[in-house]
């Protein structure tokens, strides 16, 4: 075994995604699979692989320091499922 | 079926003449839509009103006697992972249901900026998480040739709606082959541009380092036609090319596939590569030699598991990432019951996003996650830097890569769909392109006993989309020739 | 047993930009939550950041500033965790690769030559803003904090004591102020320090287990928080039970004056940093770096070094002056409009110091025109004005604005030099202070101070004094 029930369960909440034991116990069996099928990559080679960030890498886009004010406010939050004026509520968050 | 076909250059340089209006055009593509969608499935959203207002304006500023852009009155369909501002944007999932986008994509913007007609956007798997379109959360989209059949995926809305003459050009994405798949299974031209070349902005991150938007079209010239609209830099993404793009493609292409150096990597013919695909790509092969390219067989000395195992990790790690921020918070599906917020993200997400994409989720945070992330994600960027630089070798000694787009022939609905390890295996010629960021573009290259299509796939360095785009157009011309 | 404390610090300082670190967002404060937003900072699907240039030059006018190594290649990457200030569900962050390193910076403190070395300056974005409802099962988010460019200062556990660790921050924000780095608005939470914490016995090599402090948001809290966790880890080890103290990260509640725990090393998250392929790594070259540090202007130790030399003033002066950047600049602009430095250091660094703390105002808000008060002082040397009346146009300048000129007409505070006037107060005083004449008379010096402080009451402080002596004297024989 690669991946244990356990280890599916604390994976899943770090993603925050809740998990029934039946579902845990199905997908630590299709993870289990994946993870066997992916073996191979144990075995790669890695000894002359550079790292990707690499110097003389090309500049890539920079944006100036210039305020760009996003026009239309109201559909900015057209999506939102609950306001308070102009905040966001939500349900309290502890801390 | 191809006698439906109408293609975009047609339509534009019909509508600019006045042979036809845009609004004349968009009512027979809205119809068509209507009748065949019911059985296809390619839709997801029909933007019949905004289309017919984009095509009456697009006619009024042909009869004011001004110019008109390069798609003038083209109907195009937009996968359901790309921006559309205020058109529901849904990435065929729960969570994005009743998202309405604030803003256009920059493919968007570019498409409007040349005239063409935004008709409805596409199905396809949920956050482009599949290789069938099985995965989304709405509906099937049937295989156009043979409606008991996937269209592939994750474009396969958009392939299939080109197969089945409801637009002549849809814009899929593409991260380990969802453009080039489909496209072969529809039998349809689909093309993965260099990484860069065409702006993410608007585009919902599977893998920020592989994705790349692409059309698929009836035929090379459109599809070249469309890449020069799209493509350019763009301010809005820091991973966007600068530099010259070339604005013609197909320029000066009488001399073909002549002198092309083309290399054919043995590692692509093993025993996986169904029969009747294998059969196909080797009578391609004669043709290309026939049209005068030099052929060398080659072994890329590339193993397909290593790809495939470095291509899951990359996207599965991202994927993780970027669907964070799908929490129910913003915008996005939000659970009904909840006790606080952390119970409220939990739930949402839970609810609200499908099997694959949980799979994918854990197993990118399992990937990432401190005791893992050196056996996994350090070993694939590694794996990743060294395909590269192997790519770069070949493309030192060939203009192109020649090969099959899929290793099978377009399956059954349902037959594939519970075995993700059987799943992956569906990337493993396309992903290589995606891993090293380079072109690559799937030709319909012939259809197997039961008249499912074919595709060839030619690979080029990066930045190599004219060399591809002329040998696909000399190859589709000759095929052609064969057909008439 | 004696025991030696052991701090280190993290810094986060908010960076002087006109807008975010990756949209075109104002970084203005906002009255109205969620007004400096756009898909970008909202983290809608679809969306890219896009590097603001200027972020990337202040990181490294801050790593030439504090003496570190600029990299020439650094990359970001994401800090992945779920909390609803987030809106992508990751900070975009530089983990292995930040653009600064190896730094330090060298001071005296109570006798000691401290060099605390700067391990690290990277670049993050900063979060939003989390309101908790009191009486209702509601928390507001306001995003328009949410994207603004933060840089992260870490140092070495190189301080051995509070009042170390606070003289670096005061410090390390004088360096940020001078080169106009970060405003370093402490009250505002645009400069805001965590620090680390752990006791040893002299002598001992290796570190005992550190606490992390957190929310710390003023020097005097600085020095209060690390105070009490050194007192509570220095009690435990005194009773042997220092395996009581755990790595853990705790909160500096000012209001109850202690620290709280918040969790302890096993709960620690697990951040799955992993590079952020949406950015391309930030380049920059020698002649870019070159430029920046020629833009650096002189920085605190330079100009205290300056002000000591070229200005004559004591240390202790010119140690409070350069110590403040905004203090430094008007008392320089003063001297720079004619005033003589001695005379400006002194109504700077008394009247003006101590009329900026009881207001509250912040020394990058001083009130007063530096050529005003170098006016109000030549009148002063002039013998235009007393001292006394001096002080009072002063205050009026600096709560009500005004010239020294309009306030001292106003205020009838021009000095009286006419003989005659004087003459007249002089006989009047005589007349009504017998005894003290008498006793003058009889050879008690002492009386005509007490006389002359009687001519000057009642010239409401206006008579020229040396006039008044003079004439006292004649009168008195
Ligand atoms: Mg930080
Ligand atoms: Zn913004």
């Amino acid at each position: 075994m690669r991946i244990s029930k356990d280890e599916v369960i604390y994976t899943a909440k770090l993603a925050k995604l809740c998990l029934t034991d039946e579902e845990a116990e199905k997908l630590a069996g299709e993870l289990d699979a994946i993870l066997a099928d992916m073996g191979a990559m144990e075995t790669i080679d890695m000894e002359d692989a550079g790292n990707d960030t690499e110097a003389g890498m090309p500049r890539g886009v920079i944006r100036p320091d210039e305020n760009v004010v996003f026009g239309d406010r109201d559909k900015l939050f057209v999506n939102t499922k609950s306001m308070r004026g102009t905040f966001i509520q939500v349900p309290k968050v502890i801390e | 079926m191809s006698s439906d076909f109408i293609s975009a250059g047609r339509i534009s340089r019909g509508v600019a003449g006045k042979s036809f209006s845009a609004v004349e055009i968009t009512e027979s593509h809205i119809s068509k839509i209507k009748a065949n969608d019911e059985k296809i499935g390619a839709f997801l959203t029909l933007c019949e009103e905004d289309a017919l207002a984009q095509a009456r304006a697009i006619d009024k500023k042909i009869s004011e006697g001004r110019p008109v852009g390069k798609l003038a009155g083209v109907p195009v369909a937009i996968k359901d992972n790309i921006c559309t501002d205020g058109i529901r944007t849904t990435c065929a999932s729960k969570m994005l249901e009743d998202f309405i986008p604030p803003y256009n994509a920059t493919v968007v913007e570019k498409l409007l900026e040349e005239d063409a007609v935004i008709i409805g956007k596409t199905n396809m798997d949920e956050f482009a998480m599949g290789s069938s379109t099985e995965t989304s959360a709405f509906r099937i989209t049937r295989n156009p040739h043979d409606a008991s059949r996937v269209p592939g995926g994750s474009s396969g809305g958009s392939a299939a709606a080109v197969a089945a003459g409801m637009v002549p050009v849809s814009l899929g994405t593409d991260t380990g082959g969802s453009i080039r798949q489909p496209a072969a299974f529809c039998g349809v031209v689909g093309m993965k541009p260099t990484y860069g070349t065409v702006s993410r902005y608007g585009l919902i991150g599977l893998a920020s380092s592989m994705d790349q938007i692409g059309p698929l079209t009836v035929s090379v010239e459109d599809c070249a036609l469309v890449l020069e609209v799209i493509q350019g830099y763009d301010k809005k993404d820091s991973t966007s090319c600068c530099g010259e793009y070339d604005k013609d493609y197909l320029s000066g292409s009488t001399e073909g596939i002549r002198g092309m150096k083309i290399c054919i990597p043995e590692d692509f013919f093993t025993e996986s590569l169904d029969e009747e695909t294998a059969f196909a790509i080797n009578e391609s092969i004669r043709r290309f030699e026939h049209l005068g390219a030099e052929i060398e067989k080659v072994s890329l000395s590339i193993d397909h598991s290593d790809i495939l195992s470095a291509y899951n990790v990359l996207v599965c790690a991202e994927a993780s990432s970027n669907l964070g921020r799908y929490d129910g918070i913003c915008y996005g599906y939000r659970a009904k019951e909840y006790e606080n917020t952390d119970e409220l993200i939990e739930k949402s997400r839970s609810e609200a996003f499908g099997d694959e994409v949980k799979r994918e989720i854990i197993l990118g945070t399992y990937f990432l996650s401190s005791s893992n992330y050196d056996r996994y994600y350090s070993r694939a960027v590694k794996y990743r830097t060294a395909l590269k630089r192997r790519f770069a070798e070949i493309f030192s000694r060939y203009d192109l890569i020649l090969g099959p787009t899929a290793p099978v022939l377009p399956f059954r609905i349902g037959e594939w769909v519970n075995d993700p390890v059987k799943m992956n295996q569906m990337d493993m010629y396309t992903a290589p392109a995606n891993l090293a960021g380079l072109p690559a573009l799937s030709v319909p290259c012939g259809t197997s006993r039961a008249g499912l299509p074919i595709g060839l796939q030619l690979i080029g360095p990066h930045h190599g989309e004219r060399a591809i785009l002329q040998a696909a157009y000399a190859f589709e011309q000759d095929m052609h020739k064969e057909v008439i | 047993m004696s025991f030696e404390t052991i701090i280190g610090l993290e810094i986060h300082a908010e960076l002087n930009t006109k807008s975010k670190i990756f949209c075109g967002c104002s970084t203005e404060f906002a009255s109205e939550p969620n007004a400096n937003t756009c898909p970008v900072c909202l983290a809608y699907p679809g969306t890219l950041p896009v590097l603001n240039e200027r972020v990337v030059d202040l990181a490294v006018k801050a790593g030439l500033a504090l003496n570190c190594k600029i990299n020439h290649v650094s990359k970001f990457d994401r800090k992945n965790y779920f909390y609803p200030d987030l809106p992508k569900a990751y900070q975009i962050s530089q983990f292995d690769l930040p653009i600064c390193t190896d730094g330090a910076v060298e001071f005296e403190c109570a006798g000691r030559h401290v060099r605390v070395r700067i391990n690290r300056i990277h670049i993050e974005e900063d979060a939003g803003k989390l309101v908790h409802m009191e009486d209702e099962p509601y928390t507001l988010v306001d995003y328009n904090r949410a994207g603004i460019p933060l840089i992260e200062i870490v140092t070495e556990p190189d301080m051995r004591s509070p009042l170390e660790a606070v003289t670096f921050l005061r410090i390390l924000k004088s360096i940020l102020e001078y080169g106009e780095i970060s405003d370093c608005r402490m009250e505002q939470g645009s400069l805001r320090c965590d620090a680390n914490i752990s006791i040893r016995p002299v002598g001992q090599k290796e570190f005992n287990t550190k606490v992390e402090l957190k929310n710390i948001n003023s020097f005097r809290e600085l020095q209060k928080a690390l105070e009490k966790e050194e007192k509570r880890q220095v009690e435990l080890y005194r009773f042997d039970e220092g395996h009581k103290i755990v790595q853990e990260t705790r909160r500096w509640d000012s209001a109850k004056g202690r620290t709280i725990s918040m969790r302890t090393k096993e709960e620690a998250q697990d951040y799955r940093y992993f590079p952020d392929s949406d950015l391309v790594p930030v380049v920059i070259d020698e002649p870019a770096v070159a430029e920046i540090k020629n833009s650096l202007p002189e920085l605190p130790m330079e100009k205290y070094r300056r002000f000591t030399e070229e200005y004559k003033l004591s240390a202790d002066d010119a140690d409070i002056l350069t110590g403040d950047r905004y203090l430094s600049e008007f008392f320089e602009d003063t001297v720079r409009e004619g005033a003589a430095p001695k005379a400006a250091a002194n109504w700077v660094l008394g009247d003006m110091l101590r009329m900026l703390n009881e207001s509250g105002i912040p020394s990058r808000e001083i009130p007063v025109e530096p050529i005003r008060l170098c006016r109000l002082i030549s009148m002063v040397e002039a013998g235009k004005i007393s001292n006394t009346a001096g002080k009072e146009v002063f205050k009026e300048m600096f709560t009500s604005g005004g010239t020294p000129e309009e306030i001292v007409e106003k205020k009838g505070l021009a000095q009286i030099s006419s003989e005659d006037a004087l003459l007249e107060m002089v006989k009047k005083v005589i007349e009504e202070n017998p005894k003290s004449v008498s006793d003058y008379r009889n050879g008690k010096t002492k009386a005509m101070g007490y006389l002359v402080g009687q001519v000057m009451k009642a010239s409401r402080g206006r008579a020229n004094p040396a006039m008044v002596n003079e004439l006292l004297m004649k009168e008195l024989g």
